[in-house]
C-alpha cells in the first residue's frame, strides 16, 4: 500500500482544488504549521507540515476532494479538533489536510425520534449547548469535548465520562455518510433505528477508523433529555480491584449509575494536595486507601437520593469502603473532570504541561486485572525513565464494571531520543495488555503509533483489515501511514 | 531588544501552548467562527509564533494579514493563564517592525502621533465642574451622544471638568507601534497633570482600560459613579420605567479586562428593564467585532462578526441589545441594520447612557 506523490501531483491538484474552494485551499507555509502537530507526544519542536490544507463545508465537497486525491494520488488526512493523543491527525506523509471543522452545522434535530443530524465537524460542547435550548442532551461528552468533534469521536471510538450509563459513540451512532477511498459517498447504518440486522455492519467499522476508510461527514445520533438533577460521590477502596467490585456490586443491586471513574494512589494524592492547597487543611484520607471510586447520579431527585444512600450503603457494609467526607474535594474533580470549569496551566503540580507533556498507554484490560496493570505499570514507568502521573479507569460500556484505562506519565519532549522512551514504553504496556486479554488501545486509536505493532493483537485478521481498507481505498490516499505503519514502532 | 528577543521572552508560553493544544480558546473566537482555519484562533497562532520564534517562518504580508484578524478582545486570555495577548501584540509589533504592517494603521498611528487624536473633534473643549473626565476621541466626534451622556452626569449631581485631552493611543499599541505608542503616552501623561493625580471619570471602555493599565493612572469608568448614584433615594424617584425586554452585551474592555459585569446590569434592572442574558456573557462574552483595529483593515470580517453576536441576542429573544461602549454600539448596529436584509427582524442596539437620557425625566 504505497503513496506516490510528487510535487507536480500537489501543484495540479492545488489548481483542480482552488477551482471550487477558492480561499479555502491554502499552500501557505502559515497555515501549514497551524495543522503541523495533534496532542499525541512528539519533541517539543516537531512540525510536520500536509502540502495543503481545504475547509470543505459539504460532503458534496468532500466527494471533489477525494476524486482530484484519488487522481493525482494524493493522502487526505482528516483533522478534528486536534486534540488526539495517537498523531492520527498528522500528516507525516503529506498530502491535503482536510480541516473538518469548516462543516459545522446541525442538519436536523428530531425531538419526536430523539436524534439529531450533523455535519460531523461540529464540536461536542457546540452540539450539546444547541441541544441544551430545547432540553435535550447527547451525553457522549470526552473530557476534550470543547474542541473534540464529533467526527473525531467516531474516528477514534474515544473516551466518554457518561460511559457507564450511555456507552461509547458506537451505542449513539444511527447513520453516517462517509466519502471513500473511491471518492463516493456512501450512507452507511440505519438511518434513525438504533440496530440492524441485516447486510454488514459497515457502520460499526468505521468506528475507530481513524479515517483510513474515508472521511465521514454527517452523522445521526441518539440523544436524551437532559437529567434534571446530578449528584457525585467518591469512595475510597484497599485496591484497584476491589473498587471495580464494588462497582460491580452496587450495579446488580438493580441500581443506576451514570459515570464511574477509578484512580490509583497517586491521582489521589493530587486531589488532596489540591484540596490541601484551596482550603488550607488536610483531608481525612486513611493511609490504607489504594483507590478512590467518583460515582455520579443524575435523574429525579428522589430517585438520585435514594440510589446514592443504598450504593453507599452497599461499599461500606461489603466492601468496608470508606465515603469522602470532604464534599468539596469531590465537588472540585467534577467541575474540573466534567464541568471544565478550570483555567489551563494554572495548576502548579503536577506539572501542568509547561515543562513536560502528558502521554499514555490506554490498555484495555479485562475487569479482574486492574492491580497487575497497576503494578506492570510502576515497573514499566520505572525502567523508561517516564514519572507517572496516575492511573484512571474510564467505565465506558453501558451498566457493567469495564476497563478503559489511562496509564498517563509526563513525557520529557526535551529530545527525540525522550520521546523514543516513551514509545518504548508504550510499547510493553501494549504487549502487556495482550498478555493480560485485553488491546493495546481502549480510547486514542492506532494513530501513527501502533501501526504494524498492532498485528500482535489481531494476527491473521490483521491481513482482512488490509483487504477491508483497500475495498474502501484502493490507492490508499486515505490517511496513509496510519493503523498500518507507525512512525515509533519499526 | 529586537523583536524576536521580544518573542522569546514568551518561549515557555507558546511551547506550552504547542505541546498541550487543548483548545480551550478556539471555538468561540469570533474570528476563527468565521474563517475557520485554526490559524486566525490563538491557538492556532501560537504555532505561527513558534514558528516565527524558531525561524520556520518568515516575517510576510499574510501573517501581517492574518494577525491584523485578530479583535484582541481577550477571550482566549480569559480561558487560559498562559500570556496569550501580550504574544499576539508582540507578533504585531514585529509585523511592525519589519515594514508589513497596514497601511492604514500606519496612517492612523501617525495622525494621532501628529495630531493627538484619531477622530475629528467637533465638541468645546473645555468645561468646568467638579470631577475632571477624560472623554476620548470617540465620544468627542460624537457630539450629540456626547450631550446626552453629560446631561445624564448633570441629572445625577455629577459635575465633570473637561479640559484639554489627547488621545490615549491604544489602537497605536494593539496594531504594534510600541515606540509610536510611548510617544503617544508622553503627551497624553502631559495633559492629565492639570487633574493633579485627582480620580478621573471615563466614558469609553478602551480609553478605561489604557489609561489604568498601560499608564497607571486613577481612573474609573463613569458607570461605576451613575451606578452609586442611582442607589440614592431621591435620584431612584426621578426614574421612568422603560419596560424592555432587553440583552446586555458586555464590552471586551468594560467587562472580562475591568471586571464591570454587573453594574451596569444592575442600572438597566432599576430602569425597568427586564434583562435576557445571551449565552456567552460577562467574562466569555463575545467581542462585537469592532476590536483590535479589525474594522479599519477588514470590514467585511467585523459585519460578519457583528452579525453573529446580534445573531446571539435574537436566539435568546431580546427586543434590544443594550451596550456600554461606543464602538460596540456602531459596529452592532451596523450589523443589525444589514441582518434585515437576511432575516426580515430589526432588533435595535441601544447604549446605556441612551436608556438613562430617557429614563431620567425627574
Amino acid at each position: 500500500m504505497k503513496t506516490s506523490m510528487g510535487q507536480n501531483s500537489i501543484a495540479e491538484a492545488f489548481k483542480d482544488l482552488e477551482q471550487f474552494l477558492g480561499d479555502r485551499v491554502t499552500q501557505s507555509p502559515i497555515h501549514r504549521m497551524v495543522y503541523s502537530r495533534d496532542w499525541s507526544p512528539r519533541e517539543k519542536n516537531a512540525a510536520t507540515f500536509p502540502d495543503l490544507v481545504v475547509i470543505p463545508k459539504t460532503t458534496d465537497e468532500m466527494v471533489r476532494i477525494a476524486e482530484i486525491a484519488y487522481q493525482y494520488e494524493v493522502p487526505i488526512v482528516p483533522y478534528g479538533g486536534g486534540t488526539g493523543m495517537g498523531g492520527g491527525a498528522v500528516a507525516w506523509k503529506g498530502g491535503i489536510l482536510v480541516e473538518t471543522k469548516g462543516m459545522n452545522q446541525v442538519i436536523e434535530i428530531d425531538e419526536k425520534n430523539m436524534t439529531v443530524t450533523v455535519q460531523t465537524g461540529m464540536t461536542i460542547y457546540e452540539l450539546n449547548e444547541i441541544l441544551a435550548r430545547k432540553g435535550l442532551w447527547f451525553p457522549h461528552e470526552p473530557e476534550s469535548k470543547r474542541s473534540c468533534t464529533v467526527g473525531a469521536c467516531i474516528g477514534n471510538n474515544n473516551d466518554s465520562p457518561f460511559g457507564l450509563r450511555y456507552g461509547k459513540i458506537r451505542d449513539y451512532l444511527t447513520n453516517a455518510v462517509m466519502v471513500t477511498g473511491r471518492a463516493e459517498a456512501v450512507r452507511l447504518g440505519q438511518r434513525k433505528a438504533l440496530f440492524s440486522s441485516t447486510g454488514y455492519r459497515l457502520i460499526d467499522l468505521i468506528i475507530g477508523s481513524e479515517g483510513t476508510l474515508g472521511v465521514v461527514t454527517e452523522a445521526t445520533l441518539r440523544i436524551f433529555l437532559l437529567p434534571k438533577t446530578r449528584q457525585v460521590r467518591a469512595y475510597l477502596f484497599r485496591s484497584l480491584n476491589e473498587a471495580a467490585e464494588g462497582l460491580e456490586r452496587v450495579l446488580s443491586a438493580g441500581l443506576t449509575v451514570e459515570s464511574a471513574h477509578i484512580h490509583c494512589r497517586n491521582r489521589l494524592r493530587f486531589y488532596c494536595h489540591a484540596y490541601r492547597q484551596k482550603f488550607e487543611r488536610e483531608p481525612n484520607v486513611p493511609e490504607w486507601a489504594e483507590a478512590i471510586l467518583f460515582l455520579s447520579f443524575s435523574g429525579d431527585e428522589k430517585i438520585v437520593a435514594f440510589t446514592m444512600d443504598r450504593a453507599t450503603q452497599i461499599l461500606i457494609e461489603e466492601y468496608h469502603s470508606k465515603p469522602v467526607g470532604e464534599t468539596e474535594m469531590v465537588q472540585d474533580y467534577w467541575a474540573s473532570k466534567h464541568l471544565l470549569e478550570y483555567i489551563p496551566f494554572k495548576q502548579k503540580w503536577p506539572d501542568s504541561q509547561r515543562q513536560k507533556k502528558f502521554g499514555a498507554a490506554d490498555l484495555g484490560l479485562p475487569i479482574g486485572q486492574l492491580d497487575e496493570g497497576y503494578r506492570y505499570y510502576i515497573e514499566m514507568a520505572k525502567k523508561w525513565d517516564q514519572s507517572i502521573l496516575g492511573l484512571t479507569v474510564y467505565n465506558s460500556s453501558p451498566n457493567k464494571a469495564s476497563a478503559s484505562i489511562s496509564f498517563a506519565v509526563f513525557v520529557d519532549d526535551s529530545s527525540e531520543e525522550s520521546i523514543r522512551r516513551f514509545y518504548q514504553y508504550v510499547r510493553e504496556m501494549s504487549e502487556k495488555a495482550i498478555a493480560l486479554e485485553g488491546t493495546m488501545s481502549s480510547y486514542i486509536g492506532d494513530g501513527d503509533r501502533l501501526g504494524g505493532f498492532n498485528q500482535l493483537e489481531h494476527g491473521l485478521s490483521f491481513e482482512y483489515m488490509r483487504r477491508i481498507k483497500e475495498a474502501f481505498d484502493p490507492k490508499n490516499i486515505m490517511n496513509p501511514g496510519k493503523k498500518f505503519e507507525s512512525l515509533w514502532m519499526k | 531588544m529586537n523583536t524576536n528577543e521580544k518573542l522569546s521572552v514568551y518561549r515557555d508560553d507558546i511551547y506550552t501552548c504547542n505541546r498541550a493544544r487543548c483548545g480551550f480558546c478556539r471555538e468561540e473566537c469570533p474570528v476563527y467562527r468565521i474563517k475557520r482555519y485554526e490559524t486566525f484562533s490563538c491557538r492556532g497562532k501560537m504555532l505561527v509564533a513558534r514558528g516565527l520564534m524558531e525561524g520556520r517562518l518568515n516575517p510576510s504580508k499574510e501573517m501581517a494579514e492574518m494577525l491584523e484578524r485578530c479583535l484582541l478582545c481577550g477571550y482566549c486570555q480569559a480561558r487560559c493563564s498562559l500570556k496569550n495577548m501580550d504574544i499576539i501584540i508582540a507578533m504585531r509589533e514585529h509585523m511592525g517592525l519589519e515594514g508589513l504592517t497596514a497601511k492604514v494603521h500606519r496612517e492612523n498611528v501617525e495622525k494621532i502621533v501628529k495630531e493627538g487624536r484619531l477622530f475629528d473633534r467637533q465638541v468645546p473643549e473645555r468645561q468646568e465642574g467638579e470631577i475632571p473626565i477624560y472623554i476620548g476621541c470617540l465620544y468627542q466626534a460624537r457630539p450629540k451622544e456626547l450631550s446626552a451622556t453629560l446631561s445624564v452626569l448633570e441629572r445625577l449631581n455629577i459635575h465633570p471638568k473637561i479640559g484639554e485631552e489627547s488621545c490615549c493611543g491604544y489602537i497605536a499599541e494593539a496594531t504594534g507601534f510600541s515606540q509610536e505608542f510611548e510617544r503617544v503616552k508622553n503627551r497624553c501623561m502631559e495633559s492629565f497633570k492639570q487633574h493633579n493625580d485627582d480620580l478621573t471619570l471615563t466614558l469609553c471602555p478602551t480609553c478605561t482600560i489604557t489609561l489604568k493599565e498601560k499608564y497607571g493612572l486613577p481612573v474609573q469608568h463613569a458607570i461605576i459613579r451613575v451606578h452609586q448614584k442611582l442607589k440614592e433615594p431621591d435620584i431612584a424617584k426621578k426614574l421612568k420605567p422603560l419596560n424592555l425586554r432587553a440583552t446586555y452585551h458586555d464590552p471586551c474592555h468594560l467587562g472580562r479586562m475591568l471586571g464591570i459585569f454587573e453594574e451596569p446590569r444592575e442600572i438597566l434592572h432599576r430602569l425597568g428593564v427586564e434583562i435576557v442574558e445571551m449565552e456567552h456573557n460577562r467574562c466569555f462574552s463575545t467581542c462585537c467585532g469592532g476590536g483590535g483595529g479589525l474594522r479599519a483593515v477588514d470590514e467585511g470580517l467585523s459585519i460578519e462578526i457583528a452579525k453573529n453576536r446580534v445573531r446571539d441576542a435574537l436566539t435568546v429573544g431580546a427586543e434590544m441589545i443594550v451596550t456600554t461602549c461606543p464602538t460596540c454600539e456602531s459596529t452592532l448596529l451596523r450589523a443589525s441594520g444589514r441582518l434585515i436584509n437576511e432575516i426580515d427582524i430589526f432588533i435595535d442596539v441601544r447604549n446605556l447612557w441612551d436608556l438613562l437620557d430617557k429614563s431620567l425625566v425627574g
